[in-house]
Formats: C-alpha cells, structure tokens, sequence
C-alpha cells in the first residue's frame, strides 16, 4: 500500500484539485446494493425454478407413440385446454416405440384415470399438441408410471392424399370443361335454347319448334279454355237438374221407392205365377203325354183308314153292283 | 520498434496495421485475464481493497439505476404493447406473450444494459484511467510500491461489471413485470400462465447461456474501455480510444450472436 513518504508530494497536487467527499455509510450503502444484486439474480432463479415446476411433487405418465416426430421436451400436455403435464424425456423404447415422459403434478392428477385417453395432434399450422380426455371421471385414478398409448392424428400426412386427390379432380374438371368436350356442346345448346326462349316466341316457341305451331297450341289452349268453361257451365246445370231440389234426384229417388213396391208386387205375383206355372207344367206333360198317344192314335187311325181304302177299294174292283163310292162314316 | 520509425511502402504499412490490431486485441485479453485473477484472488478483497471497490460500485451504480429502470419499463411497455397489438391482428395472440419474452428479456435487455453501463459509468472510467495515466498518479503509486491495477483498475473493472449485471437483473425482472401487466392488467389472473410460460421459455439450456451472456457483456464492457485508457500509445491516443471503443461493440456483437447461435441453432 502506501508509504508514509507518499503523502507530502500528493497532498500538493490534491490542494489544487477538486475533490469528492467520502460517501456517507458507505460500506452499508455498498452492502445494501451488493444484497439487492443477490436478491435480484437469487430471486430470479427461484421464480424460475418455481416456473419449471421444481418445486411441484409429480408423477410421471409414460406415453407410447410409434412417432414422435413434433414431441418437444417441455411441450405441456393439455386437459380441457389447460396444461396439467409437461413432457420431460423422448426415448427409444425397447420395442421400437418412442416413450413420452411425462410430468404431471400431483394436484392435477386427479384429472387423469385409468380410462383416460390420449391424443398426439399435429395441425397444418401451430405445432403438436399431447391432449388428455377423460370421459369417466369416478373411474379409478391412473397410477404413477402408467404406461398408455397415444393416438396419433397427423393433418399434415393426409396433404399428399388430398393432393393427388385434386389433382385427378382438376383433371377431370379440364376433361369436362374442354372447348370440345359434351358439357361445352351442351353449354352452347342451351345458350341457342335461351335465345329462343328470348324470342317472340318464348318458352312454347322454343318446344314445338316454330312459330305457327306455337299459335296452334295457344289457340287449342284458348279454346279449350272455352270448353272447359262452358263444361264447368254445364256440370253447373247438370248439378242443378240432377240434384236440385227440382232435379231428377228426387225424382229418381221416388221412382226408385216406386219401383221398389212394384218390385215387391211383382215378386207376390210371380210367386203366384210360379204355382200356375206349376200347374201349367204338369197340364203340359199330361198334354206331352196325351200328343204322343195323340200322334200313335191317328198314325193308327189313318193306318185303318187306309186300311179301310184300300178295302174299299177292292171292294168296288170287285163288286160288279157298282154303287156310289161313298163311304159314310159314322 | 517498429511503431517508431516512419513507414512509406505498402508492405511496411500493412504489417505495422496489423501488428497494430494483434497488440490492442492481445492488450485486452490480457487485461482481461489480469482482472480475473485478481478478482477471484482473496488477497484483493483487504480492507483497502473492499473500501475501494465498495466505492467505486455503489458510486457507479446508484446514480444510473434509477434512470435506467425507467428507460427499461418504458421500453418494454412500448415494445410489448407493439407486439401484443400485431399479435392480435394476426389471430396468434397466444404466441405474443412468449415472443416478448424471449426477444425483450433474452436479448433486448441485456444488451442494452451492458451499453447503457458502458456509455455511462465504463468510457467515462477509461478516461479517468487516461488522465490518472498522464498526470502520473499511475506511475507515482507504482514507485511508491503500490499496485496501481489493484487500486486503480480493479475497483473500476469490478464495479462496471457489477453494474451491467444487477442493471441487467432488474430490468429484466422490470420488463418482465411491465409485459404481464399491459397484458394482464392489474391482476392475478394471468399469473399462473406467465408464470408456466416463463417457465417454458426459460430451459436450462435457455437460462445456462443467457447467464453467461450477461457474465461475458459485463467483462467485455468493464475490461475493454479500461484497457484503452492504461496502454500509452502515444500520437495515436485519440484513435486508440475510439478503437477501444468499436473493438468493444464488436465483442458484444460478437457475444450475441454466439448466445442465438447457442439458442436457436
């Protein structure tokens, strides 16, 4: 340090100079400052270490994947939105399957039981996201170390697919809308199709072809028209002569009643008529019967007259006192 | 040497340029080794030793805190609600809040804090080096059989070193509270998703090299300004001074980006 000769030549050159008072307290003020310092970094750490969850009791959850490609370490893993678990270790395992370690801290484990499932989701955009589901939640609790497999959703791997997807659509599209192709003839039919139905003639013009017919059935319309009112007239009429109060429905109706009593007489007559006829039957077999002997007996009638012809005439061959040939009969 | 005689040709310029350039960084590396030693020597930490450097560091210290804090909340303020606001128009709100953290606290602040330091209490201790150079106080205290680096330098070094890093300290903890509240509010209810986020932002990896980040800035702002002030280079003093400075600011780019490179690679 300094020697005592040092002094004498200073304290000259300090007279002229200005000089700094000594800080009041300073060893306080500086041991204030160095604790603030220490406080600062030592508080900093702590907080941090406290943000990392060191502090926290956990249990571990180990998720198997066959990929793990997107699983960070120190990605939360989410329930209903919230984090309950971070991801500590990726390994290898031995199977082949990649093992998510995962922390979750004791008071959020209650979220997680035996039946909960897990998904390993990777959008187009954002990165990926471990969510746990739990459906039942008076299931069991899931131990510590349970060993569960993640479900693997990857939009990204389905881009490929849907690209060649679109690509045989646009291509079917070109096919479709080429100049050439049947929906462009189509298309430019239905244009000319339009620019009829434009026409003087319009929708029906453009149906039958030319204008005259298109008249003719505006005029079969028209007239039809006509008849159908003048039938609507008529089954107005009709209506009114059927079944107006003087219409012939009554009138039938009372025919009808008519006719049923005569109906009635006539089934009374024809019964009687019936027995007559009954009668009438058997005089007519008695009759059948009497001209069948009727047709023997004059057979053998004539036969005998023929008989006694053919006698008489012999007689009157042979009888020379040739008299009147008459015969009386009696 | 070298350095003495008149140069005229190319060749001679170029080899006195670069002997020139080698020297200044050399000087600095060993300074820097030099304090070190000194520093973490208990021998240095005497009762002369701690009355010295207590002084030099509360001096150095106090008077900027405050002003600094200030300028780190406003700053922070500003650039948070800038980043919260583009954030939202994106739709990728939840993405802001752990951008700010890693841009303001990560980065912004520790290297602001060690220029700020440096522009305030280092260049102007340099200086004073300088002076105490010339006027020979240096080379009195040497023929005295004092040790003028461990009276003079050391307590400077130490204090400036000191200063960037609880000015780092504070602003960051400052930043990262004026960050929760333009987003949060006046209220807890945000806290345990800061908290969880900063966290999440903060790995080991994250936190092992922003500490050293901040132990290199203070060393490379406390040791450089000092060394330009304590080597006599005679006619080229003022170049000197402003060399010391840009090799400065090239040694903190040069700390930066090693720290991203360490970060994000």
């Amino acid at each position: 340090m300094t020697s005592p000769s040092q002094p004498e030549p200073m304290a000259a050159e300090l007279g002229e100079a200005e000089l700094i008072r000594p800080v009041a307290h300073l060893r306080l003020k500086a041991f204030a400052l160095l604790f603030f310092t220490l406080f600062l970094v030592v508080g900093s750490a702590l907080y941090l270490m406290v943000a990392r969850g060191a502090f926290e009791p956990t249990q571990r959850l180990v998720l198997i994947a066959d990929d793990s490609e997107g699983v960070v370490v120190g990605m939360d893993m989410t329930f209903s939105g919230f984090p309950i678990g971070r991801v500590r270790r990726i390994e290898l395992g031995g199977d082949g399957t990649a093992r998510i370690l995962i922390d979750v801290p004791q008071k959020d484990a209650h979220w997680l039981r035996v039946s909960s499932v897990f998904t390993l989701v990777r959008g187009i955009v954002g990165g990926t996201g471990i969510r746990a589901y739990t459906g039942m939640l008076e299931d069991a609790a899931l131990p510590d170390g349970a060993e569960r497999p993640v479900l693997r959703g990857d939009a990204t791997a389905e881009i490929p697919q849907l690209m060649s997807s679109a690509r045989d659509l646009l291509g079917n599209l070109n096919a479709l809308t080429a100049p050439d192709s049947a929906l462009g003839t189509s298309l430019g039919n239905v244009a000319t199709l339009t620019e009829r139905l434009q026409g003087p003639g319009g929708a029906l013009g453009m149906l039958m072809g030319s204008e005259a017919d298109a008249k003719k059935i505006v005029q079969t319309l028209d007239r039809t028209n006509a008849l159908l009112a003048r039938i609507d007239h008529m089954a107005a009429r009709a209506d009114e002569q059927v079944f107006g109060a003087q219409g012939l429905m009554p009138e039938a109706r009372a025919t009808v009643i008519e006719l049923r009593k005569l109906l009635a007489d006539a089934r009374t007559s024809l019964t009687k008529v019936d027995a007559v006829l009954v009668q009438a039957q058997a005089v007519g077999s008695n009759v059948a019967e009497g001209t069948a002997d009727l047709g023997a007996l004059r057979a053998e009638v004539e036969a005998s007259l023929r008989k006694v012809d053919g006698l008489v005439n012999e007689i009157n061959r042979r009888w020379p006192f040739a008299g009147e040939k008459e015969i009386v009969l009696p | 040497m070298l350095l003495s005689q008149a140069v005229h040709t190319l060749p001679e310029r170029l080899a006195r340029l670069i002997w020139g350039w080698a020297l200044a960084w050399w000087r600095i590396v060993y300074l820097g080794a030099v304090v070190l030693v000194l520093g973490l020597s208990p021998s240095s930490y005497g009762r002369l030793g701690r009355g010295l450097m207590a002084r030099r560091i509360y001096l150095e210290t106090t008077p900027i805190l405050l002003g600094f804090t200030v300028l780190a909340a406003l700053l922070s303020l500003v650039i948070t609600r800038i980043v919260v606001v583009t954030a939202l128009s994106y739709g990728l709100s939840r993405y802001a809040l752990e951008m700010v953290i890693r841009v303001l606290v990560l980065e912004l602040i520790p290297l602001t804090a060690a220029m700020f330091v440096a522009m305030r209490c280092a260049i102007p201790s340099g200086s004073q080096l300088a002076s105490l150079r010339v006027s020979g106080r240096l080379a009195a205290l040497d023929r005295a059989g004092a040790d003028s680096v461990r009276m003079e330098l050391l307590p400077r070094v130490v204090a400036a070193a000191f200063a960037s890093v609880t000015l780092a300290a504070l602003s960051c903890v400052v930043a990262l509270v004026m960050s929760y509240l333009s987003v949060y509010g006046f209220n807890t209810a945000g806290l345990v998703s800061f908290t969880r986020m900063f966290g999440h932002v903060f790995s080991p990896e994250v936190t092992l090299v922003f500490a050293l980040k901040t132990l290199f800035f203070s060393l490379a702002i406390a040791v450089i300004p000092m060394t330009a002030g304590l080597y006599d280079l005679g006619k080229s003093e003022r170049r000197s001074e402003l060399g010391g400075l840009a090799r400065m600011f090239a040694v903190l780019l040069l700390i930066e980006m090693i720290s991203l490179v360490g970060n994000y690679y």
